[in-house]
Order: structure tokens, then C-alpha cells, then sequence
């Protein structure tokens, strides 16, 4: 009993530590003037707003969305089948193909764009959406590939195979049984594929040949402008924190 | 369509390219029958259970369901449903569209198709959780919700494995006669997975003895616990006292034999362990074990000398070694 009652006051203090960064971050973007030592800006203001979407930013923001959506739409294609093969142990000795899944994480992303660079400028890929969405996949591919492993295996084999026997062709099985059984890993799987895109900074300076991305926008503020930072980053946090309560509310959904 | 019910000839299946778990085996089910298949673990009942559903492809052998060759088909076109071991219920679904999604599967209406799987629920005794989620309920009720999803679908063949299994004892009784009330109504022929022999003689109209991935011998249960074909058969059905006559055995269950005073053979009992409802005793007769199940209160102790008889009425002839 003691321990449900403390629950409740965990939670609170959980969320607390989590909110106050942001809310300190909320202040800073519409501090027109804040002076120290004062605890509060002295002054409100749209001044960050103004010079942060007074740029690229609109452009960058749409840029950042496209080659984010693009790569988890393929990323969950090439991974789908890989993690279904994994997951269900077809694999006589698996252990070289997550040597190569986990290789891109080991190494900074701005490595593998630099690496890249050279080959895209030849194919003509630099700074363009293929070749920012090839160079993102990279990294988002290993993310999404081990995320979805860990819904796939003989739970989910055992529900397909009662929708077989039930009478469900493959595509209704799929439909039906498949993706809403697996819906809280293929949702994780999205949610952090999407992240990891969308906060990218390596390979988009390295191969966006000065195309905006809102990473690659947002650095040179961070140093110089904490203000226009700051409105930044919350535009940047917007759609992860969207993302995050869409698959939380997908979680809810047990298998 | 004729209603032949099921007949499996020949069936090899080597799982994932393995050892075949089944081995040329064969397996006839009248239409509108109950045959129960009970065996060891790891005898391959539930591996033939998957090759006839099209879970577990055939390496050889075929498969006729009501005199139609089903073995090439895919399993949504079997018309065959399966209640597994564990119940395999959708966790985002109500209770009721749980039961109804072979009618989804089947384009039929929502209204139809809820309306049709409250009848079956209804069946099953569970009509008031139609509209719960599947979590929290106990596993006799997830196993009947199961069941009604099973008959839902409409089935020639209902295959159930260890439908028992998971249930406490005081429920697997409820849920027998749930399934042979289903089955008899219908006169759906059902084969179920057990590796109970006393559940397969209460499951079964006949019993289908599998052993190292074959039949061993199918028959009306009876004949499995009173004329074994084989001493393995006998063993795995209790008539465990197997003594040699010749090139044969003789083969007794241990409830048919009497200890009396004027008992035609002699024995010391070396063992005498109470059961509940009788004490197994375990007596030396010429260097050869014999085993008696008698009433507690009529029971030797261990070390006395006692009087066996083997009525010769229930005493059963058998070759050592199985068919083949």
C-alpha cells in the first residue's frame, strides 16, 4: 500500500525534472531581455520568433519533415522482412548481419556522410531528397531494424497463425491481425526512425550541399543567439513530442 | 460434398528440414466423431496436428478432408480452425470481435457477424464478456472464447491441442463436456491433442496412440487400456505389469489384479505407496515385479507375504516390440 501511494508523488516528481528544462526553454525563446543575475526575463517578447522564421527556417522545417517521413517509409520496408527473418530465428548464424546492423552506429554520422560525399556529388546526389534520404537511412535503418526485432518473434508468428487457420488470406492477416498485434513496436519503431532523421546533423551538412535542415539551421544559433535557439529548438521538438504521444497512445495496446 | 472426415496416409513431416518427427504415418477420423490423439511428449502429436491445419509443410504423404485433397492448399482455405494450447486471443480486440473476426475474414457484415459470434459466445456460457478486452480473464474463459471462435469459423475439421492443458482441475471437467456437447451438436469431427490417457478416453469416441511420430494403434478407448497391440501401448496405457509367456508378453493393468490369501502365485510386497483412492503395491513374485492397485483399507503392508491372482480373462497377449 505504501509503495502504490508513493506512486503518484514519483510521478509528479518524474515529470517535473522532465518539464522544467523545457519550460526554462519556453522562457528563453520569448525573452526579449534577460539580463543576469535576474531569475526572470525583465522583458517579453516575438523577437526570436521573428529572426527565426524570418530565414530558412520555414524551408529547412519542411525539408527536415520530407526526408524524415521518406526514410522511415523505406526504412520500415527494408525492415520489416529483415526483422521478421531475425526475429523468428531463420538465420543459421545471424550474428554477421547484426555486426553490420550495428556498424553505422558505431560510427558519427557526419563520418558516414563525409565518406559519402564523394560518391553523391559523382551520382549527382548531393543536396538532393534521395540522396539526403539514402544517407539518413544509414542510420536510421539499424534503429529501425533492431526496434521492430523486438516485436517480432513467436508471439506475433502465434497470432498470424491463428488468423491463417481462421480463415484470413495473407493480405487480410496482415491487415487484421499482423500490424494492429504488432502496432506498439512498429509505433516505437516509427517514433524514434523519425528522430533520429529529423535530428541528423552529420550527414545533412556533409551532403546537403547547402540545402536547410533545420539541425544545420538551428547550430550556428545556439552559440549566438540563445533566443532564436531556443524558438528553434522548440519548433524542432514539436514533432517528436507529437510522434511521442501518438505512440504512447499506440503502447496502450498490448499484443 | 460427401462427409468422409479425415484421412491422413503416408505423412512425413521434417520441421525446419530436420529428423522427420512423423514418419510415414497414417490416421483415419470418421465424419462427426471425436478422435483423440495421445502420446509422450515429443511423439509429434502437435506437429501432425500443424501438418493438417498447413501450419508444418509435408515432405510426403497427403491429406483428404471429406474426400477432398486439402495438403496443397494454404490454411485459410482448409476449412479447418484450430484452438491452440494458448489461446492466441487479439489483445486490441473486444471479447465479441475476437469471436467474429473468421466472419470478418469472410466479408460478412458487422452486424451479422456480431450477431452470429453472440450466439456462439452465448454457447460457451460467456455471453456477458462480449464486450470486455481479452486481459483479465481467467484461462478457462480465454480458452472458451477460443473455442466459440473456433465454431465461429465454421469448420469441416475443429482441431483443439491440449485444450485441457492450461486449465486447473476443477475446470478441465466444465470444459470437456463443453467440447464434446459442441462437437456432438454439430457432429463436427474434432480431433484433440492430449497427453493424458485418461483425458483422451474421456475426449475420445476413439483414441489414436502415437509414438515416435506414428499410430501406434487407433481404436475405441477400451481397446487401448484392455488389448494393447503392443507392450509400448500397454505401458503408455498403464498395464504395466508385462510378463514374458513364450515369444510374448502378458500384459495385466494393475487394477485387475487380486491379492488374496489363496492366490495362485506368491509374492513379498516390497512397496505398497497410498494413491487416495487406492494404494499401489508393488510385490516380488519369483524375481519379477507385479503391481496391484487395491482399496486402501484392504491393502498388505510392505514386507508381507500375499497371494496374487491374474484373472485370465484380463490377463491380454502381446509382442514385445511394436508394429511397424
Amino acid at each position: 500500500m505504501r509503495s502504490r501511494a508513493r506512486r503518484p508523488a514519483l510521478a509528479v516528481v518524474a515529470a517535473t525534472v522532465l518539464a522544467l528544462p523545457l519550460l526554462a526553454l519556453v522562457l528563453r525563446a520569448f525573452a526579449d531581455e534577460w539580463r543576469a543575475p535576474a531569475l526572470l526575463p525583465q522583458r517579453l517578447g516575438l523577437r526570436g520568433v521573428r529572426v527565426a522564421f524570418g530565414g530558412e527556417t520555414g524551408a529547412a522545417f519542411v525539408n527536415s519533415a520530407q526526408v524524415a517521413l521518406l526514410t522511415v517509409a523505406i526504412a520500415l520496408v527494408i525492415a520489416w522482412p529483415a526483422a521478421r527473418v531475425l526475429g523468428e530465428r531463420r538465420l543459421r548464424r545471424p550474428g554477421p548481419v547484426f555486426l553490420l546492423l550495428a556498424m553505422p552506429l558505431l560510427i558519427p554520422s557526419y563520418a558516414v556522410g563525409t565518406g559519402l560525399t564523394e560518391w553523391f556529388i559523382r551520382l549527382g546526389l548531393d543536396g538532393t531528397t534521395p540522396g539526403l534520404v539514402a544517407a539518413h537511412l544509414t542510420t536510421v535503418l539499424p534503429y529501425v531494424t533492431l526496434v521492430l526485432l523486438s516485436g517480432f518473434g513467436p508471439r506475433l508468428s502465434a497470432v498470424e497463425e491463428m488468423g491463417s487457420v481462421l480463415g484470413l488470406s495473407p493480405v487480410r492477416r496482415l491487415w487484421l491481425v499482423t500490424i494492429p498485434a504488432a502496432a506498439p513496436t512498429i509505433g516505437a519503431a516509427v517514433l524514434l526512425g523519425f528522430l533520429v532523421s529529423w535530428s541528423d546533423y552529420g550527414a545533412s551538412l556533409a551532403l546537403g550541399a547547402g540545402r536547410p535542415m533545420l539541425p544545420v539551421v538551428l547550430l550556428p544559433f545556439v552559440g549566438g543567439d540563445p533566443q532564436v535557439a531556443a524558438t528553434l529548438t522548440l519548433l524542432f521538438l514539436a514533432p517528436a513530442v507529437a510522434a511521442l504521444v501518438l505512440t504512447v497512445r499506440a503502447g496502450r495496446r498490448p499484443l | 460434398m460427401s462427409r468422409d472426415g479425415l484421412r491422413c496416409s503416408d505423412l512425413t513431416v521434417a520441421p525446419g528440414g530436420t529428423s522427420p518427427v512423423l514418419r510415414g504415418l497414417a490416421l483415419e477420423v470418421t465424419a462427426g466423431s471425436r478422435a483423440a490423439l495421445v502420446g509422450p511428449s515429443g511423439a509429434g502429436k502437435t506437429t501432425l496436428l500443424r501438418a493438417i491445419a498447413g501450419l508444418e509443410p509435408l515432405t510426403e504423404g497427403s491429406v483428404l478432408l471429406d474426400g477432398v485433397a486439402i495438403d496443397r492448399l494454404p490454411p485459410h482455405r482448409r476449412k479447418i480452425a484450430v484452438v491452440f494450447q494458448e489461446p492466441r486471443l487479439l489483445g486490441h480486440l473486444a471479447v465479441l470481435d475476437n469471436v467474429a473476426l473468421p466472419l470478418r475474414a469472410a466479408g460478412v457484415g458487422r452486424r451479422e457477424r456480431r450477431r452470429v459470434a453472440a450466439s456462439h459466445l452465448e454457447e460457451v456460457g460467456l455471453s456477458g464478456l462480449a464486450q470486455r478486452r481479452v486481459q483479465g480473464l481467467s484461462g478457462g474463459e480465454l480458452q472458451r472464447i477460443a473455442l466459440a471462435r473456433a465454431l465461429t469459423a465454421d469448420p469441416l475439421l475443429l482441431l483443439l491441442d491440449e485444450p485441457l492443458g492450461a486449465l486447473d482441475p476443477n475446470r478441465r471437467g466444465a470444459m470437456r463436456r463443453l467440447i464434446c456437447d459442441v462437437q456432438r451438436d454439430r457432429r463436427l469431427t474434432t480431433v484433440i491433442v492430449t497427453h493424458d490417457r485418461g483425458e483422451a478416453a474421456e475426449l475420445g469416441d476413439s483414441i489414436a496412440l502415437m509414438l515416435e511420430g506414428r499410430i501406434v494403434q487407433h481404436d475405441e478407448p477400451r481397446a487401448l487400456f484392455e488389448r494393447p497391440v503392443s507392450a509400448a501401448v500397454a505401458r503408455f496405457f498403464g498395464a504395466t505389469n508385462l510378463l514374458p509367456d513364450g515369444d510374448a508378453m502378458l500384459a495385466i493393468r494393475p487394477e485387475h489384479v487380486i491379492l488374496e490369501e489363496d492366490g495362485e502365485l506368491r509374492g513379498r510386497v516390497v512397496e505398497a505407496v497410498y494413491a487416495g483412492d487406492h494404494v499401489r503395491v508393488v510385490a516380488d513374485c519369483e524375481g519379477r515385479s507385479v503391481i496391484a492397485h487395491v482399496a486402501p483399507h484392504h491393502a498388505p503392508r510392505a514386507g508381507e507375504e500375499v497371494g496374487i491372482t491374474l484373472p485370465d480373462e484380463r490377463l491380454w497377449r502381446v509382442p514385445p516390440r511394436d508394429r511397424r
